[in-house]
């Protein structure tokens, strides 16, 4: 086991409300981690903290990037500087490049991956390395039958799932998930879950989720962290948290169960 | 090209032929008219120069506009750069060089340094001004574009090194090339416009391979979601920093062309309304398309020419083109390019609603709201180079 990701007291205010405030965290990459909480927990926002989006009103961040076990701090990093440092992440509000195809999507990931973003001489489909890692990819996600449609056609299922592809182009270390059930049917959300155990046992990649679907949950979960309005209320095994008297209660007049 | 390979089945007909069509068949063509307007009558050699002028600055415009997202109103200051670029290099180093290489052949080699010369100026402009403005977005970069536009005008007008000759700009004079018994006049209609058309189609093609590069995808995934980019490790501000300087040095050779098209580089170059010449052509064609700028640019100046043949409409002309702009954007969000290949596929398309792949039309038709300015921008091109590979694997 080793921690791949660790938060120290990390903090972010917006005006009076205290969104995270001093969560403390250390993930393992031999569990799939879930972030659970109500609505308005502060779930997204860790994740924006994390991933540079947002600036830290207080405390750190610490992300392993190499093969090695030490940290790197990347609590100042920019969003692209942490994406290059191995942490990916999948968007509640699908985020996809929405005027191109399936292929197109993943093939800017690779592009970016290796590096040759810059290179306006060669044809951005004649790097042979990077075609393979593509039909790869999407064979690995499913998405190879759709490759050539334009994902703004796609269903709300398909962009979901083009949504993960695209984080794992960039062979993360760590993968944030943020509710990649969002807005699924329950075919959909069956097939997604089943997805992400494939991932996870054929990637090296470790996977964080929130997520509001509480079977979804308890299937994918080996480690539950519940955020309430901003710290952690409780964090271990499911079968321990999920019977926890106060998570039931911080769920309680929250629709969201 | 066959596209007519692929499966050969008869729905597919209609959209092979048009697609034969959208390439080689109008390379040619273009190729043959190309051709054929050095023939044409002085003026009207003119004008096409001027067409292809206006067509390459629009399209450097846009590798920024459609092809990465950033609405730029100040790219005159480019045009300018390159304009008077060249032109103080004729006016203060052609003594200088006929000395050097003989007075013979200096015509040529002023007018090529200059044209190094004005497309360097012009990086070097950009270099600066492209790293401060594409901190902003939206509303904010077309306003910092707009204002470094404008204060190249005033520069350019209050010439405070004694460069630029103020309002009343710098006069190009091309020279003869005089070698023995042949000699050539570099500023003569036709001789320019054979200049001017293979400088534009090369930088053309040039441009068509940075669109179609591993650096012009990630310009399409940046103006598609720029915070998608960076979350894939993509350096979004140094990204459009990078393409604000190619997009300005293609507008830079315009310019270069400009002045000797117009025989002077003038301080209007980088005024605002020139500007909007650029943005205005490419809305009217269609920004989403690689054609699109170029195709509106010939709209724009052809209309323009057909309303000053009659003096009593002249005076309206901007008023035309508000009207003809307010229809666009109001019924034609995909500009003339689009509004041609809708047709395309309503003529030769219908019935293959199932063919999802070859027209790609169907993403076009309802594109008409936010996702239109989101469209492939290479797509024109691209449909084809995809039915290509259809065929080949
Ligand atoms: N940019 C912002 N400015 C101000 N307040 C914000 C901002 N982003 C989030 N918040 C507030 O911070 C709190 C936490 O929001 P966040 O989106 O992180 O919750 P969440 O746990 O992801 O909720 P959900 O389950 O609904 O996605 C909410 O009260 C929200 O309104
Ligand atoms: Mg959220």
């Amino acid at each position: 086991m080793t921690t791949v990701l660790k938060t120290e007291d990390l903090r972010k205010q917006f005006g009076q409300l205290t969104a995270v405030d001093d969560v403390s965290i250390e993930i393992d990459d031999d569990k799939i981690t879930s972030i659970i909480g109500p609505n308005g927990a502060g779930k997204t926002t860790f994740y924006n903290l994390l991933t540079g989006v947002l600036e830290p009103t207080s405390g750190s961040i610490w992300l392993r990037s190499g093969e090695g076990d030490e940290l790197a701090d990347v609590t100042d990093a920019e969003p692209h500087e942490v994406a290059q440092a191995g942490l990916s992440r999948s968007y509640q509000i699908t985020n996809i490049f929405e005027g191109l195809t399936v292929r197109e999507n993943v093939r800017v990931a690779r592009i970016s991956h290796e590096g040759t973003r810059l290179d306006f001489r060669s044809r951005a489909t004649g790097d042979e390395s990077v075609e393979a890692d593509v039909e790869e990819l999407l064979e690995l996600t499913g998405l190879t039958d759709i490759a050539d449609t334009p994902c703004d056609t796609l269903s709300h299922g398909e962009k979901r799932t083009v949504e993960i592809a695209l984080a794992l182009a960039i062979e993360p270390n760590v993968f944030l998930m943020d509710e990649p059930t969002a807005g699924m049917n329950p075919t959909e959300v069956t097939e997604i879950v089943s997805l992400i155990r494939e991932l996870d046992a054929d990637l090296d990649a470790t996977f964080v989720v929130t997520e509001h679907n509480m079977d979804v949950v308890t299937d994918i979960s080996d480690r539950i962290v519940v955020l309430a309005e901003g710290s952690i209320l409780a964090d271990g095994a499911p079968e321990d948290v999920l019977t926890d008297e106060r998570v039931t209660e911080a769920y309680l007049g929250s629709d969201s169960v | 090209m066959s596209a007519t390979d692929t499966g050969g089945r008869v729905s597919r007909f209609g959209s092979a032929v048009a697609e034969g069509w959208t390439r080689e068949r109008l390379g040619l063509l273009g190729a043959v008219a190309l051709v054929l307007v050095a023939f044409a009558p002085p003026f009207q050699v003119y004008l096409f120069t001027d067409f292809l002028v206006v067509a390459l600055f629009a399209l450097g415009f846009n590798l920024l506009y459609g092809y990465t997202g950033l609405l730029s109103f100040g790219h005159g200051l480019f045009y300018a750069g390159g304009a008077y670029g060249i032109a103080i290099v004729l006016r203060d180093l052609g003594p200088v060089i006929a000395d050097v290489v003989g007075a013979g052949i200096s015509p040529l080699v002023t007018f090529v340094l200059g044209g190094v010369v004005g497309l360097a100026l012009v990086v070097a402009l950009a270099v600066p001004v492209g790293w401060l403005s594409v901190r902003l977005e939206e509303i904010y970069f077309a306003l910092i574009t707009l204002a470094f536009g404008m204060l190249g005008y005033s520069l350019i007008i209050q010439d405070p090194a004694g460069l630029t000759n103020g309002t009343d700009g710098v006069i190009v004079l091309l020279g003869t090339v005089d070698l023995g018994g042949f000699s050539l006049r570099i500023g003569g209609r036709r001789i320019y416009y054979a200049i001017s058309a293979v400088t534009v189609v090369a930088a053309v093609y040039g441009v068509w391979r940075v669109v179609n590069s591993p650096f012009g995808t990630v310009c399409k995934a940046i103006r598609e979601s720029p915070d998608r980019a960076a979350a894939l490790g993509i350096d979004v501000s140094h990204h459009r920093w990078m393409t604000f300087i190619v997009s300005a040095a293609v507008v830079g050779i315009a310019g270069v062309l400009r002045a000797g098209l117009a025989s002077v580089a003038s301080p209007g170059l980088t005024h605002w309304s020139t500007s909007a010449i650029a943005v205005i052509a490419t809305v009217i064609g269609g920004a989403t398309y690689f054609y699109g700028p170029i195709v509106g640019a010939f709209i724009f100046l052809y209309i323009r020419w057909a309303i000053s043949r009659f003096p009593a409409l002249e005076a309206y002309w901007e008023l035309f083109f508000g009207a003809l702009l307010i229809a666009v954007v109001l019924f034609f969000k995909q500009g003339a390019v689009g509004g041609l290949l809708l047709l395309r596929d309503r003529l030769f398309g219908d019935g293959d609603a199932d063919d999802a792949g070859s027209g790609g039309g169907g993403a076009r038709d309802d594109g008409g709201q936010a996702t239109a300015a989101t469209d492939d921008g290479a797509e024109s091109g691209d449909d084809n180079a995809r039915a290509d590979r259809g065929d080949n694997s």
